[in-house]
């Protein structure tokens, strides 16, 4: 099936082998960027959560946190992954491979952001949270209006970073059959015998990542001049 | 009745013990102003008036209202007590307008315009009306302590602390920042001033207050504790930092 | 409550699959061992080779190659080179694919690293040490890249926790590291208990890396 330069696009290039997947790649993509969004969003909302919470000083809340960061930063998020869709129906709580997918990249994501922000919050001078509250504010007024937006500030570039990663890993949701890009070409290139669905993939992933990481790279310059 | 009263004040921190027992009061319209050596407690003292800090003994009163009550409702009591801080602590993400307006709008609730328009007023007050949209790392220091001071005015509270409000600041800057002081006082406003500028203390201060070790060692007018003091710790702190009649 | 510890804490089962799970974590251990060097080697020169050439055509080649890799994800990357090596003919080994697949990722994370840390270099000690007489590459053997390395150190050692997390990974293409062994060990027994167990390994080995990560970050940011 190799041999000459014909060869090789006819192998990983096959145009036929192409107009009949696309559909299926395409399909793909809405499903890897679908689950990218969710596990953004809710990633970063449960890691800000998470670092406010921290923030209040109180040991009981603060040691779960902790640990919760150590062990999402520590574990492979397949393995998470792993666990969570085999230990979910056993906890009487079947979810889809989305949703698995998506919980399981969330608490990695919130687990980073945690530590970003916490980090952030901590580099903010104390005399700021003093001063705000010197006039009046309450507590979560203050972290609100005058230390959040500076720690943010501090932990979006890095985070950013961290964001591209773990949105990454939706291709870790093939794994448990979520119908994303690398599941649906895997598929398509064993039914029809030939790589191009792959190549597909690999050019789909790019489609969706690379201006991610150009994006995140503008992010860093601009935060960086701030 | 003084607008704020400190009895017996004392504070630990573990088994240091940096207050000591303090005693002193400040009347309506009267600026009283601390000196004593470093580590005397004097910045704990003001700390502690505002809560900043944790008394672990004593009672502060302030505008009548207890201050060291366990019931106390810190935030409102801090909305009628102003802090001036040494390192100015401005907003460095917000400008001069917002530094001073926004508890204007967050703490007492105030409409974005009452708010804003309450705050250009104070930076008049003080001076920077025209730099109401600067950012604080586009003012100098002396420029950015008096946006310090204009939002502490802006909440019109009974009684301003000053933190050593010039020790952070060049000495050709100094002055500006103590005018605006001057200037308040003439206005009326009650000021507690813990400051290293002794010829200031003696020409603005209505009564001064010398603190060493924890306790107030001696009190009086500024004349009096100036060109009469009667204890020799005081005499001793004099000779070493001098004071001169301004 | 009691099927969940028969279903994931099943002593017994531990006990079984244990010696397999350690023959795995040592596969997942020497692989790390291997990737780690070659990578960071890679990252390196792609670094001083951004920062030291005067070619817009280098620099702009080099960042292709980081951005390319940063937004590949490494399984697909692993997928396409295990499973398409054949058809161009080239039959690699799983080491080999898993190993190239994992430098080509990993690379362009550790030159952002040491670009960043180059770039922290302050500009006057290389002239200081040219100034001395000492050759470009002296000055950057003993003067830029130790210090550039000190600043960046916890990137370099977070950077190093994600690829021993990375390998699990390989898995997929039944390379026998920790994560494929439980796996293997999960159908064999029909329980999850192993995999349950491989995650406790992974965090007896990689928790206490994590801390010491902190105390670096930590260190770092006070100075």
């Amino acid at each position: 099936m190799t041999g000459g330069d014909s060869g090789f696009f006819f192998t990983f290039f096959n145009l036929a082998v192409a107009k009949q997947y696309w559909p299926n790649i395409a399909a793909g993509m809405l499903v890897t960027v679908g689950v990218g969004i969710a596990v953004v969003v809710t990633g970063t909302v449960l890691g800000l959560w998470l670092a406010v919470v921290r923030a209040l000083g109180r040991r009981a809340l603060a040691l779960p946190i902790v640990a919760f960061a150590d062990i999402m930063r520590s574990l492979p998020p397949l393995v998470v992954l792993i666990v969570l869709y085999f230990g979910l129906p056993a906890l009487g709580m079947p979810l889809s491979a989305f949703a698995v997918t998506w919980l399981s990249l969330s608490l990695v994501l919130a687990a980073y952001a945690e530590e970003s922000i916490w980090a952030g919050i901590c580099a903010v001078p104390s005399g700021q949270l003093e001063a705000a509250r010197s006039t009046g504010m309450r507590w979560w007024q203050a972290m609100r209006w005058v230390v959040l937006p500076q720690a943010l500030r501090r932990a979006v570039p890095p985070l950013t970073n961290r964001v591209i990663s773990i949105t990454k890993n939706t291709a870790l949701g093939s794994v448990v059959a979520l119908n994303e890009i690398l599941n649906n070409a895997q598929g398509a290139s064993s039914y029809a015998g030939n790589p191009t669905p792959l190549m597909m993939a690999a050019f789909a992933y790019l489609v969706v990542f690379l201006p991610l990481v150009v994006f995140s790279r503008w992010i860093e310059q601009r935060w960086q001049r701030r | 009745m003084p607008i704020l009263e400190v009895s017996g004040l004392r504070k630990s921190y573990g088994s240091t013990e940096v207050l000591r027992g303090v005693d002193l009061h400040v009347d309506a319209g009267e600026l009283v102003c601390v000196i004593g050596p470093s580590g005397s407690g004097k910045s704990t003292m003001l700390r502690c008036c505002n809560l900043l800090e944790t008394p672990t003994g004593g009672r502060i009163l302030a505008n009548g209202h207890e201050v060291t009550s366990a019931t106390v409702d810190i935030n409102r009591l801090r909305q009628d007590i102003g802090m001036v801080f040494q390192q100015f602590n401005l907003y460095p993400h917000l400008t001069a307008l917002d530094n001073v307006s926004l508890a204007l709008r967050k703490v007492q609730r105030r409409s974005k315009a009452e708010a804003e328009a309450m705050a250009q007023t104070a930076l008049e007050q003080v001076g920077l009306g025209a730099k109401a949209g600067s950012f604080p790392a586009e003012l100098s220091g002396g420029q950015q302590q008096r946006v310090g001071i204009a939002r502490a005015v802006a909440l019109k509270p009974h009684v301003i602390l000053f933190d050593e409000p010039t020790s952070a600041l060049d000495p050709e800057l100094v002055e500006d920042v103590l005018n605006v002081m001057r200037d308040l006082r003439h206005r009326g406003m009650t000021m507690l001033v813990v400051t290293h500028e002794m010829s200031f203390a003696h020409a603005a201060a209505d009564r001064v207050v010398f603190m060493d070790g924890g306790v107030v060692v001696e009190q009086g007018s500024a004349a009096d504790v100036f060109e009469r003091p009667r204890e020799t710790r005081t005499q001793s702190f004099l000779a070493r930092y001098g004071s001169r009649r301004s | 409550m009691e099927s969940l510890i028969q279903n994931f804490f099943n002593l017994e089962i531990y006990a079984t699959v244990f010696p397999h799970l350690l023959r795995g974590l040592w596969t997942t251990v020497w692989l790390s061992a291997l990737v780690i060097p070659l990578g960071a080697a890679v990252g390196l020169a792609l670094a001083l080779g951004f920062t030291q050439s005067g070619s817009r055509a280098v620099r702009w080649s080099i960042v292709g190659y980081i951005d390319f890799f940063r937004a590949f994800p490494p399984l697909v990357l692993l997928i396409l080179i295990y499973f398409g090596g054949p058809f161009l003919g080239i039959e690699l080994g799983k080491v080999t694919a898993v190993a190239l697949a994992f430098v080509l990722n990993n690379a362009s994370y550790y030159a952002e690293v040491f670009r960043a840390g180059l770039e922290g270099v302050v500009k006057g000690q290389m002239e200081a040490a040219r100034s001395t007489g000492l050759t470009r590459a002296q000055a950057l053997r003993h003067v830029v890249v130790p210090q550039a390395v000190k600043n960046v150190l916890p990137d370099l050692v977070g950077n190093s926790i994600e690829i021993v997390k990375l390998t699990s990974i390989a898995s997929v293409v039944a390379m026998p590291e920790l994560l494929r062994a439980a796996r293997d060990a999960q159908s064999l027994v029909f329980n999850p208990s192993p995999v349950m167990l491989a995650a406790f390994m992974y965090l007896a080995l990689l928790w206490p890396l994590t801390r010491w990560l902190g105390r670096l970050e930590h260190r770092r940011a006070r100075r």
